[in-house]
């Protein structure tokens, strides 16, 4: 046992960690599975497997926290319990495809792999155990896979894109707390004042979401489209053409705002539902100098009309004005006081004001562009990284989620959502308007 | 005007302690998409321009020389 670990105090989360278990809660609450995610490299060669062990057990021994559970103490803050646990190693399952020679356990698919990591109940973070796990599967004679599989509670993007570098051996990341300071809760309410009044604001929008009334979501279901470099070429001078070579925030948000309100309309014609999207911005001043295992991010609540979704370009101007207007408000400073002035309240509570302003809905998707995968390393233990992207779980509400990254020029996006709130049809409508707006086929 | 916005560049949007250069490459420094909207919006703020999509181009943004000229333009533009 490292020497430090018998010293490590219990580390508080952060704001936008208790936002994530809010979430995890509802999850729990409801029989929806927990708040996983799953991160894909697929590797060209064969998997080193002795390296891929070692930083398993080093990465481990670095970080207790990968063993502990979150836990609210006497003061109703919720702690990573590191003082509790015996740091360990990370532990690494091997699989391969059947016909693939290796060793492990043979499965059907990578697809079945991720299904079991995202829909799984071995990672808790409520009890002490692993919250992260490895998976390296082959897939044939040149060409494996690293699948981890990981608690939302534990990392966002931003921290998923530190460990990654630190498995690449590019970059080392700082550890422990963000320290916080102790701030009155009459201050707080005030900087939350404007987030509130925004929050009654959203019930006259009629926001809605492909949540089922009545229906019991099930499991989470994913489809991942890898676009090869020229439908990614493609998919970029249409973005330019529409809203500009760099937005890729307004953008990419917009087309995943429009799929769903395709999918909204075509169940409720007759009614003039808005989308509110919850996008994770996880870019505040210096994501460089973040630990690796505190969140990151801060959620910007933005509201598309129906008038304002008529086509891509109208919605991915309107975003970015509905950004602009989000940050002149000081709204992002108001989002995180008023989610710290729920840090005392458990978690079941924390999507309250959500549900009351806004009758049983959170927001209509989850949204990410996570930007460059992996950047800064175009290999990991020892193979070529051939493509990376993530495969997030998403509840129900909001029911789906849209999740786009790149790595090498080449672009994936993964849809995301639960059993019973998406049917065949509807996700073929989905893909349409997504097709329509990407300007490339989505199969 | 390049000295401020290299100062806005180096404090708001890529909050670093290394100075920045008026060709520096802002891409390599870690300009990325969520930096270029904290930019825009600031150059709203402070220089009373609004940057059109269609300029907003990888070469437009890519040295705080060049996004000064671009400014400038823009004002000049705005002024006739």
């Amino acid at each position: 046992m490292p020497a430090d670990v018998q010293k490590s105090q219990p580390l508080r989360v952060t704001s936008s960690d208790g936002f994530l278990l809010g979430l995890e809660s509802l999850m729990r609450r409801d029989g929806q599975g927990r708040h996983l995610a799953a991160t894909v490299l697929e590797c060209e060669g064969a998997p080193d497997l002795e390296s891929i062990s070692r930083m398993a057990r080093d990465f481990g021994d670095r970080h207790p926290i990968l063993q502990a559970r979150v836990a609210r103490g006497r003061d109703w803050i919720a702690r990573w319990r590191v003082d509790e646990v015996v740091a360990a190693a990370i532990p690494v399952e091997i699989w391969h495809l059947p016909g693939a020679s290796g060793n492990g356990t043979e499965i059907a698919s990578l697809d079945e792999l991720i299904d079991r990591c995202i829909n799984g109940d071995d990672i808790d973070i409520f009890k002490p155990g692993p919250n992260l796990k490895l998976h390296v599967i082959v897939l044939s004679p040149d060409r494996w896979a690293l699948v981890i599989a990981w608690s939302h509670s534990l990392l966002d993007a931003v921290g998923m894109t530190k460990l990654l570098q630190e498995f690449a051996g590019t970059a080392a990341s700082p550890t422990g707390a963000i320290p916080e300071d102790e701030v009155s809760y009459s201050a707080l309410y005030q900087e939350a004042h404007p987030m509130i009044e925004e929050m009654r604001s959203f019930p006259g929008w009629r926001v809605r979401s492909l949540k089922r009334k009545g229906g019991r979501p099930g499991k989470c279901r994913f489809h991942v489209v890898n676009f090869d470099r020229e439908a990614s070429a493609a998919i970029r001078a249409k973005m330019a053409e529409t809203a500009g070579e760099l937005l890729l925030l307004p953008y990419f948000a917009s087309c995943a705002a429009r799929a769903v309100r395709g999918v909204i309309s075509a169940r409720h014609p007759d009614e003039p539902a808005s989308i509110l999207l919850t996008l994770p911005v996880q870019r505040q001043k210096d994501p460089a100098k973040r630990p690796l295992f505190h969140n990151h991010m801060t959620a910007y609540m933005l509201l598309l009309t129906r008038d304002e979704m008529t086509d891509i370009r109208t919605a991915s101007r309107a975003l970015y004005r509905k950004y602009a207007g989000f940050i002149r408000r000081k709204l992002p400073a108001a989002m995180d006081a008023l989610t710290r002035m729920m840090e005392r309240c458990p978690s079941r509570l924390y999507n309250l004001p959500a549900f009351f302003y806004m009758k049983g809905e959170i927001c209509s998707l989850f949204h990410s562009h996570t930007g460059s995968f992996l950047p800064g390393a175009d290999h990991i233990f020892g193979s070529r990284v051939l493509n990376g992207y993530h495969v997030p779980s998403v509840c129900s509400p909001p029911g789906a989620g849209i999740f786009f990254s790149e790595h090498d020029g080449q672009l994936s996006m993964t849809l995301s959502w639960k059993d019973g709130c998406l049917s065949p049809l509807e996700l073929e409508l989905m893909k349409e308007t997504l097709a329509e707006d990407l300007g490339v086929a989505v199969p | 005007m390049e000295t401020e916005l290299i100062e806005i560049l180096r404090t708001e949007v890529l909050d670093t302690p290394d100075p920045l250069t008026p060709r520096c490459d802002l891409f390599a420094a870690g300009l990325d998409s969520m930096g270029i909207m904290q930019l825009l919006l600031a150059i709203e703020d402070r220089f009373g321009v609004a940057i059109d999509p269609a300029d907003l181009s990888r070469e437009n943004f890519s040295t705080a020389e060049k996004i000064a000229a671009l400014v400038a333009e823009k004002k000049a533009a705005a002024s006739r």
